[in-house]
């Protein structure tokens, strides 16, 4: 063990040094702030965190010569007090939507009874944060009026259910959940174990069941996916279900192993079997890749390769799940972490804070444009910090976006030439006596406004605009 | 066989066509729509389709529903791109059409056709996997950029021809007229509403029915803008009984693709935008392409950010005032394929079913007849026709008769599994 690499996990907080909680707010503004989170510490706790749930759920080498894998229906997951805590939390929020069932009126496709299931959990937040989490936890402070550590909790929980206001739900609210859960651990609110111990108790029997209801909203709410790029992305709504299922199915490794970058379990199944209805069915049922493409199957109709082109491509992998695994990481980190669209929602505290990482590198020059998205050159891995951080992480590929002189990519982390200005052309267009109904919840992601306004969206008018409509991605 | 013939045949077996040929179509293509004007005069009979977002098997579905080109007049209102797997297919074809059969089919734009958002919708992802390079991305965004804004459906009759093979249809009732009937895929009529025939002696328009002489076209913009009662942008009508023109009580009918604007208060202030280039994030010509309507009063922000929302009286005022019987738009999905809003004022028209392989909705296109008295039949111009200046509106202006034809996604069992394509990057 003492030969073995470094694994790398989020710190927790030293309860001896008085810390001070920050409520927690958005600091992504523009395009470029992305470049600037990248250098941030939350940025590398978000990445570590990732990191260390994911290389727990990779199989262990058992002593006796044997193989024990982290499937969903596994007896060897032992669930502590405080995973349990959350579980009940999960299931309180489930019973919400026997309150708050869909609305029968007339609808686009989003049901506006949604709305008032976030309204719901929104009204009792601090009350369920209170059952599940212990009181000298929630209660931390730094003075007699400021932030507490429910405050930014708080917040990353309520960011957690998809837009009310819109009646979506994205990789941005799943980020935030992320969050959340790191927000415990970074408090100690999970017990110490052994390596991976709580974190895959974390995945299998928190992050699961958070899917599970995620998946429950969309389908009772006809939610939207939350900025989407139609069939040519990886999945409609989540991102977190492909690493950790692709991680269940790599190769079996020590605790002093790296982790796998190729490979796949012994007796795995095959990845082209997601494209097999019978085989996902199977196989959904102790697997979190499967799962997802599961709920795939569950609310689309037509041809798999047709409607999940990009699953579908990645099927065709012959160098095993490890190496699937390996691209989802890489392509979080690009697609999810480094878009403006998605982590413009993200509120800064103290748990995960804006300040610069001092180890990160300089922000990148926004002269390196000419393609690729923008993406930190280094990830933390869990294992060889320094030889991940001398791989470089992807950049263009298939994500490589119009050259320079065309608009930018939206989501792309820089501002590029050519870019529609941004600021107002002086024209009166906005009537300045609406009404501004809006409250925002504090969710993530989501396609965003208009950079130009300075109010966040309204919130739409009663029957709902809640269709499955396209929102203007230079919006904030 | 052309050239073009030959593109047209295999893009209707959903092939894709060499980019040399998808350059040369492009170029073609903006070569005539450079020459139309912001909104395109477009006669009845007419179909008018919703968004397809890149849905080829469901677009053959629509003309199976509909007619073929060029037999069927269509015109499209935009987001031909973006979202589903074969927003090239779709659009190449529909722009074959276009260079082939220039008057039988119109494209409008919509705010897909842009550069930024088939950047985020997934279009520009579709033109790198599926021809590897952005090349092809770039030319067809010089086509959106020269795509008309909008056009005006002039001389549909105000009253439909009953559905022959109806089962469902009860006799009209003396003295009333069908206004509008709903059609399944199978032709069979499944809803009918009728309206009192409205025949005051005094309606002149009404009188006006018989006499239609061909308008001339090129008529210059101040004789057309003569002072009149019953004129309107469109139709052409200048009802002062001098001869020149006329045409049915029905009102043109607006066709754009998202909505109204603050700024824009009549169609010929949508003549006026410079509209070649990339759609703006702001402005008149943001607002048609991104507003909705909605069940507010007057002006309302919209939670797309961009464009508005905009209510019930807006879009009255605007009809009013430019002679307009009817604003037909797309954008919005809506669950029935059709969606009539502010007493028939504005229909959505949605023409993908089963949207992103996962709404369940089904699909429509609008059909409107041709005014049987010959009103209105008046060639197809280059947007400098019809111009009025804040002409009143006679307010008997009816709205034209409606015919939907509602169908539901294609059958899927005809399509193959192809090979898979490498992967990206990330995996590698």
């Amino acid at each position: 063990m003492a030969n073995g690499p470094v694994i790398r996990v989020l710190s927790t907080l030293d309860s001896s040094v008085l810390h001070t909680f920050i409520e927690p707010s958005k600091k992504i503004h523009e395009s470029q702030d992305v470049s600037t989170f990248l250098t941030s510490k939350a940025y590398i706790d978000i990445m570590t965190w990732v990191l260390q749930l994911n290389r727990s759920m990779f199989p262990l080498k058992v002593a006796d010569g044997t193989t024990q894998t982290w499937t969903l229906n596994s007896d060897a997951i032992q669930y502590s007090a405080q995973v349990r805590q959350l579980q009940r939390l999960l299931s309180k929020l489930e019973d919400i939507i026997q309150e708050v069932p869909p609305d029968t009126g007339p609808r686009r496709f989003g049901n506006i009874s949604f709305r008032r299931w976030t309204e719901v959990v929104e009204s009792r937040a601090s009350d369920l944060l209170k059952e599940c989490l212990p009181a000298n936890l929630l209660n931390m402070c730094s003075s007699d009026e400021g932030a507490t550590a429910e405050t930014e909790l708080k917040s990353y929980f309520l960011g957690s259910w998809g837009s009310g206001q819109r009646l979506d739900y994205g990789t941005g609210h799943e980020l935030s959940f992320l969050a959340f859960l790191g927000g415990i651990w970074r408090l100690n609110g999970f017990p110490k174990s052994g390596p991976g111990v709580e974190e895959r108790a974390i995945v299998v029997g928190v992050i699961h069941p958070y899917l599970e209801l995620v998946r429950l909203l969309i389908k009772t709410y006809n939610l939207e996916p939350a900025g989407s790029h139609g069939v040519w992305g990886l999945d409609d709504h989540s991102f977190a279900p492909y690493i950790f299922g692709s991680a269940q199915l790599s190769p079996a490794i020590n605790d002093n192993d790296l982790t796998p970058e190729e490979g796949s379990l012994l007796n795995a199944p095959d990845p082209g079997g997601v494209a097999n209805a019978k085989i996902v069915e199977r196989e959904r049922q102790t697997n979190l890749y499967f799962s997802a493409v599961g709920f795939i199957y569950d609310v689309k109709r037509g041809p798999f390769w047709e409607h999940s082109p990009m699953l579908f491509d990645i099927s065709g992998i012959r160098a095993g799940w490890g190496k699937i695994n390996k691209g989802m990481i890489k392509m979080y980190n690009a697609e999810v972490l480094s878009k403006f669209p998605v982590v413009q929602h993200f509120p800064f505290g103290s748990l995960f804070s804006w300040d610069r990482d001092p180890n990160a590198p300089l922000p990148t020059s926004t002269v390196h444009t000419t393609s690729g998205p923008q993406a930190r050159p280094v990830a933390p891995d869990s294992g060889h910090p320094s030889v991940a951080a001398a791989r470089p992480m992807p950049g263009a590929g298939t994500q490589a976006l119009p050259p320079m002189g065309s608009t930018a990519a939206p989501w792309a982390g820089v501002r590029r030439e050519g870019v529609p200005s941004s600021t107002p052309s002086g024209t009166t267009r906005v009537p300045s006596a609406l009404p501004d109904t809006s409250r925002m919840p504090p969710g993530p992601m989501a396609p965003t406004r208009a950079p130009w306004s300075a109010q966040p969206p309204p919130s739409p008018s009663q029957d709902g605009n809640a269709d499955v409509h396209t929102k203007a991605p230079w919006a904030k | 066989m052309s050239d073009l013939d030959r593109a047209i045949e295999q893009l209707r077996a959903c092939r894709l066509i060499p980019e040399s040929q998808v350059r040369e179509l492009c170029y073609k293509a903006r070569e005539l729509l450079i020459e139309e004007g912001n909104v395109v005069s477009v006669d009845a009979p007419v179909t008018i389709c919703g968004d397809i977002h890149g849905q080829f098997h469901d677009l053959m579905e629509l003309f199976r529903v509909g007619g073929d080109v060029p037999d069927t007049n269509y015109l499209f209102m935009g987001d031909f791109v973006d979202r589903g797997f074969y927003s090239l297919e779709s659009f190449l074809l529909l722009l074959c059409l276009k260079v082939r059969y220039p008057d039988r089919i119109t494209l409008i734009r919509g705010n897909h056709e842009s550069r930024q958002i088939t950047t985020v919708y997934g279009f520009y992802d579709e033109c790198i996997r599926k021809y590897g390079s952005a090349n092809v991305w770039r030319y067809c965004c010089e086509v959106f950029d020269y795509l008309a804004l909008g056009a005006i459906v002039l001389g549909a009759s105000s009253e439909l021809e009953p559905t022959s093979n109806t089962a469902l249809s009860s006799m009209p009732i003396d003295d009333s007229e069908l206004e509008t009937e709903v059609l399944n895929s199978r032709g069979e009529v499944t809803m009918s509403t009728y309206r009192a025939r409205q025949r005051s002696s005094s309606d002149a328009s009404t009188d006006s029915r018989n006499i239609s002489p061909p308008r001339d076209i090129s008529a210059a913009p101040g004789q057309a803008a003569a002072p009149s009662r019953s004129g309107a942008p469109g139709t052409g009508a200048s009802g002062d009984g001098n001869g020149s023109a006329a045409t049915s009580r029905t009102g043109a009918v607006l066709c754009v693709h998202g909505g109204l604007s603050p700024l824009i208060d009549s169609v010929d202030k949508i003549r006026l935008i410079d509209r070649k280039q990339e759609v703006p994030h702001e402005g008149a010509m943001c607002d048609l392409l991104w507003s909705d309507p909605d069940e507010i009063e007057g002006w309302g922000l919209s939670p797309r950010g961009a464009g508005f929302l905009f209510g019930g009286d807006i879009v009255k005022q605007f009809n009013h005032l430019n002679g307009l019987s009817l604003v037909a738009r797309a954008h919005q999905l809506v669950m029935e394929g059709y969606k009539e809003m502010f007493d028939g004022g504005i229909v959505t028209v949605w023409s993908a079913p089963n949207y992103c392989y996962r709404c369940g909705n089904v699909a429509a296109i609008l059909e409107l007849g041709e005014d049987a008295s010959g009103g209105g039949t008046v060639a197809r111009s280059n947007g400098e026709y019809g111009r009025s200046n804040g002409i009143v509106a006679d307010n008997r202006v009816v709205s034209p008769g409606r015919r939907y034809r509602v169908f539901e996604a294609a059958a899927q069992d005809t399509r193959g599994m192809p090979a898979k394509k490498p992967v990206a990057d990330y995996f590698l």
